[in-house]
């Protein structure tokens, strides 16, 4: 279009000395430890939950204060994406799940749990920490400095708890979390060779993501209002379904429907453009495989479950059957886990033989 | 009107997507660059005494109760004016003052906390991880100095290594009666496994972390070998990092040893050990996250871009060769980098409880089929008995008067030389023979009589375990304290290489320093400080160089050296 005048090979093509040119190959086969590959997919998977779950808090308190008093979901949603009901159950007894109408499980209580809770081992804050732990761990194969960001997101994350008990520093402290965990995961993509560590870190990235996704879907299908069907605040729910996986503004570019279940759905089960969207985690799960030596169990079970998404029949669990779908993908992506774990992390001891030593 | 580069009706944000022909413009005068950039590190507002005549007049004012007393201060001479190789680093903190001197630390004890750089201290049984004590007043040596140490360092190992390697083979030093046999075959760290074993090139300790200390009078004496498995390399090449970061004006026109160099020639040395022809497979062996250096050993991994392995990773297999359990199964290992102590390495030859190690470890390299750094068994050179000997033994292998001296040692093997030590308590440093980190060290000046009492009665009870030594008056250097500049002890551990391929030793060392007042004991572990330490070529530092009331950008800035 410009008809740029500068020729794009630049290159030196003159011809080097001999004994300038550094011929050394690089190094060939893997050397990835089982233990290193662990850690990287672990490191992985927590810091999407840190980030994800950060971002379904946020949501979470700008929905509620967008319905009216009575018509509000309260704050027990929120323990049951995260999957800590029991947990919370244990700390303040006869609380959560209360009848409805008497909601006792104040913001609060959920607030302090879902962030930084010690009886919650999955708070945000545990997820740092473990995600954190992780990268030390794997600290030979991941750049130093997604290391040090994140070793700093958990240190300032611990140093500001008392300012995330209001909404207003909460949104600080939520915001902080999310950048903090973004930062980390751009520096490994601008920075990690597309290695067989970034492949693992990059699995336990998107098999989070589809679980979460599934959560926050989860959640929606258990609202009792969705099952009768005569919900006022549709659209708000579903906004909010939305924001929280960060699709919003995605959703609206890709489908022309004003958000509803059906396309909802559609967008965050199907959909192999956006990022959190179910099936193109597992895509990306999918192609991180491929890279991977002796992967052909994780890959069929990886394309099991992609099967089972790709098949839902979205408008029909837009009405009902949600929850039983949901525990499907579940279940098909806990599989995919094991697959993976038994492939790389954790073999038979039968695997201890050398080849050369075996015949 | 003047052509656009990027071509006319170009979006001016799209300009990074265009191919460009040149650099991008950048504005040129933004006014007064000290108002410009007021947070930049090297900018000194205050006027300054300029001479050291100056100074002498204005008898340095922010540092005014700074006294040397008895001891060498390594920055200061006795007429309280910097040596010449400071002075340089001495007149720029006279600009920034104390209260510039506490911004730049707080600036360091961020990065460090949140680069992650920290030790461990055992509590009991828990260990803790504290963030890396540093202080950011470098200590400088003077290159013409240094090279007269790192001579000596290098002898030294030599010679240390022609000794172990005699050790495991004739023993020809005992026949000569340089060493007493039993102080050789009696130490906790000989290894009968290891007798007549070859490793390439007959070298055995390829790592050494000495331990050297200044006396009132400038002499520089070796304390300690430290030829297992020293640590303190990652924390000397982080303290040079965060200087960097602290002081980026003074690497600017002060010509200061870079310390860098150390990772590629370890890797060097690594390779070279290796059994197997073409690229070796190198890796670190951690005894976990755990250990107190584990911070430094995954630093070193990661430096060398190697795997960091635990014992439970690999395997000895049936042909003698290690493998490391990988996503593809097992891989040959050919060299291990070991942070580990002998006797967890192998179960099968050592502790049998030891969970830490690999069955078959020392088989295997008996076999010649993993090179181990250092090799098992070096330690026999590295234990307070054998140091007292280490002149002689240079002299017997080398026939060559040692070039860094001893200091004077008593062993309390010796019945006459424990008596001496026994009626002189008060007045020496009483030392375990084979113990590191300063545990179980009497400081007889400063222990009490019960303390006194405890450390005679151990010495009756087990004379081979103890030596000791005259109380050195511990050169001291300027140290941050509270906010006030205050002489501090410090000692100095620089890391020698040998391999087949030649010695190196880093430029300077780190300098741990005794953060309570009068105290010797520099140890991390018994709460010691660091400091980066700077090899500074004086000669190359004139005065005039470095003006650090002159801001950056000024007229002329880039033309110096």
């Amino acid at each position: 279009m410009t008809g740029d005048p500068v020729p794009h090979q630049t290159a030196d093509t003159r011809p080097v000395p001999d004994d300038d040119i550094d011929d050394d190959q690089p190094k060939e086969g893997t050397m990835l430890l089982a233990r290193m590959a662990e850690s990287v997919y672990w490191a992985g998977r927590y810091l999407e939950r840190a980030e994800s779950t950060a971002r379904i808090v946020q949501v979470h308190t700008d929905t509620h204060v967008d319905l009216p008093v009575g018509e509000d979901v309260g704050w027990e949603p929120l323990l049951t994406i995260v999957g800590v009901h029991t947990e919370f159950d244990a700390r303040y007894p006869g609380t959560a799940g209360a009848p409805d109408g008497v909601r006792l499980a104040t913001e609060a209580d959920v607030i302090e749990f879902v962030l930084h809770h010690e009886d919650n081992p999955t708070s945000i804050l545990a997820s740092l920490a473990k995600a954190r732990a992780n990268l030390r761990t794997a600290r030979p194969v991941v750049p130093s400095e997604a290391w040090e960001v994140c070793n700093n997101l958990w240190l300032t994350s611990v140093d500001h708890l008392a300012e995330a008990s209001t909404r207003l520093g909460r949104v600080q402290w939520l915001r902080r979390v999310v950048a903090g965990c973004q930062r980390i995961t751009g520096i490994m993509l601008g920075a990690m060779s597309r290695d067989e560590a970034m492949s693992f870190l990059w699995i336990g990235h998107n098999l989070e993501r589809a679980d979460l996704t599934t959560r926050v879907l989860d959640v929606r299908s258990d609202n009792l209002h969705m099952q009768r069907g005569d919900d006022p605040y549709d659209v708000v729910h579903w906004m909010a379904v939305l924001r929280s996986l960060a699709a919003y503004q995605p959703f609206r570019r890709a489908m022309p429907a004003r958000p509803q279940g059906g396309s909802t759905l559609r967008f965050l089960l199907q959909d192999d453009r956006f990022p959190r969207a179910v099936s193109a985690c597992l895509s990306e799960v999918r192609s991180h495989l491929k890279e991977l030596p002796r992967a052909e169990e994780a890959i069929e079970a990886c394309s099991e479950a992609s099967l089972l998404v790709a098949s839902a029949p979205v408008a029909k669990l837009a009405v009902g059957g949600l929850e039983e779908f949901l525990d499907d993908v579940q279940v098909a992506l806990g599989q995919l886990h094991l697959r993976i774990d038994h492939t790389y992390f954790h073999p038979s001891l039968a695997r201890w033989q050398p080849e050369s030593a075996a015949s | 009107m003047a052509r656009d580069p990027y071509g006319a009706g170009r979006r001016p944000d799209r300009q990074g997507i265009c191919y460009r022909k040149k650099p991008f413009t950048e504005r040129k005068h933004c006014g007064n660059p000290r108002d410009a950039s007021p947070a930049y590190t090297g900018e000194v507002t205050n006027p300054v005494p300029r001479t050291v005549a100056d100074e002498r007049r204005a008898g340095h004012p922010s540092w005014p109760s700074y006294d040397t007393g008895e001891y060498y201060d390594e920055l200061l001479g006795k007429d309280g004016l910097p040596r010449p190789s400071a002075e340089p680093l001495w007149r720029h903190f006279e600009g920034l003052g104390a209260e510039g001197l506490v911004e730049r630390q707080e600036a360091a004890d961020r990065e460090i906390r949140a680069v992650g750089v920290t030790f461990t201290v055992y509590d009991g049984t828990t260990g803790v991880d504290r963030p890396w004590p540093f202080d950011i007043i470098p200590r400088v040596i003077s290159s013409q100095e240094w090279h007269h140490v790192e001579t000596g360092l290098v002898q030294r190992l030599n010679a240390l290594n022609l000794f172990i390697d005699d050790v495991y083979h004739d023993q020809r030093s005992v026949t000569a009666g340089v060493v007493p046999a039993d102080l050789v075959t009696g130490s906790p760290n000989f290894r009968p496994e290891c007798v007549g074993v070859d490793p390439p090139g007959g070298i055995w300790a390829h790592i050494c972390g000495s331990d050297l200390v200044r006396d009132a009078d400038g002499t520089i004496y070796v304390l300690e070998d430290n030829l297992r498995v020293p640590s303190g390399m990652s924390y000397l090449l982080e303290n040079r990092m965060v200087t960097k970061h602290v002081f980026p004006e003074m690497f600017r026109h002060y010509s200061i040893e870079p310390v860098d160099p150390y990772i590629g020639r370890l890797a060097n040395l690594l390779a070279s050990v290796s059994p197997a022809p073409g690229d070796p497979t190198i890796v670190v062996m951690t005894p976990g996250i755990h250990n107190s250096a584990y911070f430094e050993h995954a630093f070193l991994a990661q430096q060398l871009g190697v795997e960091l392995v635990e014992g439970n990773d690999m395997v000895v297999a049936d042909d003698d060769c290690v493998y490391v359990q990988t996503i593809d199964g097992l891989q040959r290992v050919d060299v291990i980098y070991r942070r580990i102590d002998d006797l967890f390495l192998d179960p099968d030859e050592f502790r049998p409880d030891s969970a830490l190690g690999v069955a078959g470890l020392m088989r295997s390299w008996r076999a010649g089929r993993v090179g181990l750094v250092n090799a098992p068994g070096a330690g026999v050179a590295d234990d307070k008995g054998v140091y007292a000997y280490v002149p002689d033994i240079i002299r017997f292998f080398l026939g060559e008067d040692p070039i860094l001296d001893n200091v004077p040692t008593l062993r309390c093997i010796d019945p006459e030389s424990r008596r001496h030590v026994l009626d002189n308590l008060e007045r020496l440093v009483v030392k375990p023979a084979n113990e590191s980190g300063g545990y179980g060290i009497t400081v007889g000046s400063q222990a009490s009589p019960e303390e006194l009492a405890a450390a005679a009665d151990a010495i009756n009870d087990h004379p081979r375990g103890w030596v000791a030594q005259p109380i050195l008056k511990l050169s001291t250097a300027p140290t941050l304290c509270d906010g006030d500049i205050a002489p501090r002890h410090v000692d100095l551990r620089p890391f020698t290489l040998i391999g087949p391929e030649g010695a190196y030793v880093t430029r300077g060392g780190l300098t741990r320093v005794a953060r309570r007042e009068g105290s010797l004991i520099v140890n991390s572990s018994q709460g010691g400080g660091s400091k980066d330490t700077w090899v500074v070529d004086a000669s190359l530092a004139s005065p005039g160089s470095f003006d650090p009331t002159r801001a950056p950008g000024d007229p002329g800035d880039e033309g110096a050296p």
